[in-house]
């Protein structure tokens, strides 16, 4: 069962069945079995707490900076770790810092004055979150909820400010994580503003989410939704009722089949006709 | 009306009143010699969405229209870009295809820099590449007014959102 987002509310406490689960399947929450021994931590999550000695740096753009730029990077940031349902910022706030995002995924949305809510990205590891307002100074443009437990390396903004006057590659790193959400913004514009119908813009989606984690090039690929449909209504503007119908239909017709929460695309040619590509 | 070609960025008035401009003499020199100017008549394109990005495209003057296409044509106006602009920035920086299209709408004056050139300038001149950092905040923000402008006004039939540019 899924927790409903009560939009009052700034930070969601933990479910009882959540704890329950754990993060690794472990019946007890915030223990990680590594090796046969027991290890505790917060939410489940290892926290990494030196950027240089971590494994997935070179991957990510932000990340992968020279050793200098690092260690006084290491000097300013404070690693967090935050369960699902946190609220890390909030669109109109005005702006406190970065959030670098470590482990876990975080939902990025815009309101609404009468509360309708549009979801414009679900962010992955190694983005950079609140960027743009840190930057500009101006509030929050989006309003940043976790949908994993994650850790985030949290910099105020005076010190991110200094940072990028003083460390050159970190400031082209910044403008090409800017450009990236730049891009991905123009999307948003095009898919809402052009698309037909709910249909298309659920048929996009989905291929967009398959082309994921090495799935693109098989004949029926598959993926984890982790949405629920009221959020992938937000996500592509339009009501629950529609996104619940559309899977429906989409499973009747034997495009798609699931499985709890794996999504298999059985039919990508009829997909992709569906999402007018 | 045409005005006549600023061939030097120092000889320029309008320079401290821009984000991008105002920038120290020897990151300034630097531009003046990786830039080229041209004059484009109103309805050039500059450049189109999903063509792979050549360089960017500074306004010295007048504007220009900044549009994205459906599959099956349609168009939809995301803004309109004034003087002072850098126009193709994020696709050259990121290295990905032009996100939009870009079309003259006055007789303009317009620099252009290739992205080799471009990116080159960036890195050595930090002051530059704080100055970029922040037009690509501007640029974020007017795109983000521009989905919750479309996407939160939720109509009942199928089809775009008609609202003003």
């Amino acid at each position: 069962m899924v927790p409903r987002y009560d939009a009052g509310s700034k930070v969601r406490a933990t479910k009882h069945a959540e704890q329950q689960r754990g993060i690794l399947g472990n019946p007890t929450a915030g223990q990680l079995v590594t090796g046969g021994c027991e290890v505790l931590s917060p939410y489940g999550l290892e926290i990494v707490e030196s950027c240089l000695t971590c494994k997935l740096r070179e991957e990510r753009i932000f990340c992968d900076l020279p050793n200098s730029a690092l260690q006084a990077f290491e000097n300013i940031k404070y690693a967090t770790a935050y369960p699902k349902g946190a609220v890390l910022f909030v669109e109109g706030q005005s702006p406190r810092g970065i959030f670098v995002l470590c482990k876990g995924r975080v939902k990025m949305s815009i309101c609404s004055t009468d509360g309708k809510t549009l979801i414009l990205k679900i962010a992955e590891p190694g983005e950079v979150l609140g960027l743009s307002a840190t930057v500009s100074g101006k509030p929050y443009e989006l309003t940043a909820e976790t949908i994993d437990p994650c850790q985030v390396n949290f910099v105020k903004r005076e010190d991110f400010l200094r940072f990028l006057k003083e460390h050159g590659d970190a400031c082209f790193r910044v403008a090409e994580q800017l450009s990236e959400k730049y891009n991905n913004a123009c999307h948003e514009v095009r898919s809402l503003g052009l698309s037909h119908s709910a249909a298309e813009k659920l048929a996009k989606l989905l291929l967009e989410w398959s082309g994921r984690n090495g799935e693109a090039a098989k004949l029926e690929p598959r993926l984890k939704l982790a949405l629920t449909h009221e959020e992938i209504a937000q996500m592509i503007g339009t009501s629950r009722e529609t996104v619940t119908r559309l899977f429906a239909e989409l499973k009747k017709r034997q495009i798609i089949q699931s499985k709890g929460s794996t999504l298999l695309i059985r039919n990508k040619a009829a997909l992709k006709l569906m999402a007018g590509a | 009306m045409e005005s006549a070609i600023q061939l030097s960025c120092f000889d320029c008035s309008l320079r401290p009143d821009r984000v991008f401009c105002d920038l120290p003499a020897d990151a300034l020199e630097a531009f003046d010699a990786i830039k080229t100017i041209a004059l484009y008549p109103r309805g050039t394109t500059l450049f189109q969405e999903g063509r792979p990005a050549r360089g960017v495209f500074m306004l010295c003057d007048g504007r220009a229209k900044l549009t994205v296409c459906s599959g099956n044509g349609r168009r939809l106006t995301l803004r309109i870009a004034g003087p002072g602009e850098m126009l193709g920035l994020s696709a050259a920086v990121s290295g990905t295809p032009y996100e939009v299209t870009a079309e003259m709408l006055d007789n303009s004056q317009v620099a252009f820099v290739r992205r080799k050139d471009m990116l080159h300038f960036l890195r050595m001149h930090r002051d530059a590449c704080l100055q970029v950092v922040h037009l690509l905040s501007q640029d974020l923000h007017t795109a983000y007014d521009r989905v919750r402008a479309i996407g939160l006004v939720r109509t009942r039939q199928h089809g775009p959102v008609k609202t003003a540019v």
